[in-house]
């Protein structure tokens, strides 16, 4: 079901109501600027994003600002990382709806996906569980094991974050490539319009699926 | 116009000479190899340049007098200086990587010629001069004042060429958009609320009239006014976060607790960088 909406966005919303009669989401994927105007902002609030909240997880593993109180770097630095992930969720969904179902079926793109969900966890158990006692260590040089774990946590998921945000327009791994069963699976390429190629050549699903 | 004719597209204009050598790399095997893991070294390349943004970001706010102001900007300098480092050192070594396997694009890319440029006022402004004055906690030599007009000369030809290449020029925006973020972060009440309303309200006009009004038509005559639309929003927008930047160097509606030197440098520091990064994202768009 969440496949046919999707496909029903990307194809048929809006057919009619723009020039050249395109849909909203083609309108946007074929735009002369707007579409790059957006993945550029998309990549460059990494920068922001990416840069401080960096500081505050190596903070928390005792790494950098080991004078500096765990709560006045957060306190500081935080507020720019929100602003920087609004921009990015902002401009992550304007270019997801531009090709919906390429990155719906796409394998880094869920692999990226998963472990954002990941990292809003590992942010949550800060909070609820790992903040609990931080006036115990707020000023400490080498806060706790467990503040340290959570900030090495934080750092992988973004790396790995953007590496996957970086692979998803290359071939690798595509609905349609030859691949391994688990990949396609992984995808869920038998649902999408380029069907699941196994490693014999052959392809379930595709046009007319 | 005449000067925008004479400003050069490409590498390849400026260095006929190294046409030989790019054809040799880029059939060359080493090139080949670097090739299968492009987008892995892409990887390290972008992880570089957010490295060295959040140390330039910590650095370049507390020169504007906000951001980590408990600390000094020598203190902040000391804290985040091995990341710069590394950042820096990364981006350099996975773009000479990038470049051997890519390298005919790149001697024929304006994008490519824009964000070296920049990059050099980068290096000069981070080394010669926001290091020295964090270090001196704002006070500057003339060492770092002379370096400091250097870097801005280099980056402001930089700028041109980004602003004149048809087909580059959009990418300007990324730049004024961080200026303008800038801005919010170092004015304060009810400076910061006239420049934010004024800017949503320009881009809100800019974007009906191009998506909506100027879209109405397929004729090609449309196609001029909604480029001419382009420009005038674009340096629109450009003289109003110029002018608010200007206001809070000047420290009205900011804090007044730098120089104007101080935060001059902080701006500049900041967006030269964003300069590199929008160059070298536009390479692939610009081509």
């Amino acid at each position: 079901m969440l496949h046919d909406f999707i496909v029903w966005v990307e194809s048929q919303w809006g057919v009619g109501q723009t020039i050249f009669q395109r849909s909203f989401s083609d309108a946007l994927e074929q735009s002369w600027n707007f579409w790059s105007l957006v993945e550029g902002t998309h990549v460059l609030t990494l920068m922001l994003f990416f840069g401080t909240i960096m500081m505050v997880d190596l903070r928390l593993m005792g790494l950098t600002f080991r004078q500096t109180p765990v709560s006045v770097l957060s306190e500081r630095l935080l507020k720019l990382t929100v602003v920087a992930f609004l921009i990015l969720v902002a401009t992550g969904v304007l270019l997801f709806f531009a090709k919906a179902e390429d990155y719906y079926h796409n394998f880094w793109f869920r692999i990226k996906m998963i472990l954002l969900v990941a990292a809003m966890i590992n942010i949550y158990v800060f909070h609820k569980v790992v903040q609990k006692n931080q006036a115990e260590w707020d000023t400490a040089p080498s806060p706790p094991m467990k503040a340290k774990v959570s900030g090495l946590l934080s750092l992988a998921a973004w790396c790995v974050i953007i590496a996957a945000g970086r692979f998803v327009p290359y071939p690798d791994y595509h609905c349609g490539t030859p691949q391994p069963e688990w990949v396609n699976a992984f995808a869920n390429c038998a649902e999408s319009s380029k069907g699941a190629a196994r490693l014999d050549g052959s392809i379930i699903g595709a046009e007319g699926y | 116009m005449m000067l925008l004719q004479i400003l050069p597209d490409n590498f390849e204009q400026i260095l006929p000479a190294l046409r030989p050598w790019v054809d040799t790399i880029g059939s060359s095997a080493v090139s080949e190899a670097l090739g299968s893991v492009f987008a892995e070294i892409e990887v390290f390349h972008l992880l570089g340049l957010f490295m060295l943004a959040g140390s330039m970001i910590l650095v370049c706010l507390r020169l504007i007098g906000v951001g980590l102001v408990e600390e000094s900007a020598s203190s902040i300098w000391r804290n985040t200086r091995v990341f710069l480092h590394i950042g820096v050192a990364m981006v350099l070594i996975t773009g000479l990587m990038i470049g051997t396997s890519n390298a005919d694009k790149l001697y024929t890319s304006v994008a490519f010629l824009v964000k070296m440029i920049s990059l050099v006022a980068a290096i000069i402004f981070t080394y010669l001069v926001t290091a020295p004055v964090a270090k001196a906690d704002g006070a500057a030599g003339g060492q770092a004042k002379i370096a400091m007009i250097f870097a801005l000369l280099i980056w402001a030809f930089s700028l041109v060429l980004f602003i004149s290449k048809v087909g580059l020029n959009p990418g300007m925006f990324h730049i004024l958009m961080a200026g303008a973020l800038m801005v919010l972060a170092t004015t304060l009440g009810k400076t910061r609320w006239t420049f934010a309303i004024g800017l949503a309200l320009a881009l809100l006009v800019w974007q009906v009239l191009t998506h909506t009004v100027l879209a109405e038509t397929e004729a090609p005559e449309s196609l001029d006014a909604y480029m001419l639309t382009n420009k005038v929003f674009m340096y629109l927008c450009g003289a109003w976060v110029l002018a608010f930047a200007l206001l809070s160097i000047l420290g009205k509606g900011g804090p007044r607790t730098s120089t104007a030197f101080m935060k001059t440098v902080g701006y500049a520091s900041v967006l030269v960088w964003v300069t590199v990064a929008a160059a070298g994202r536009w390479i692939a768009f610009a081509s």
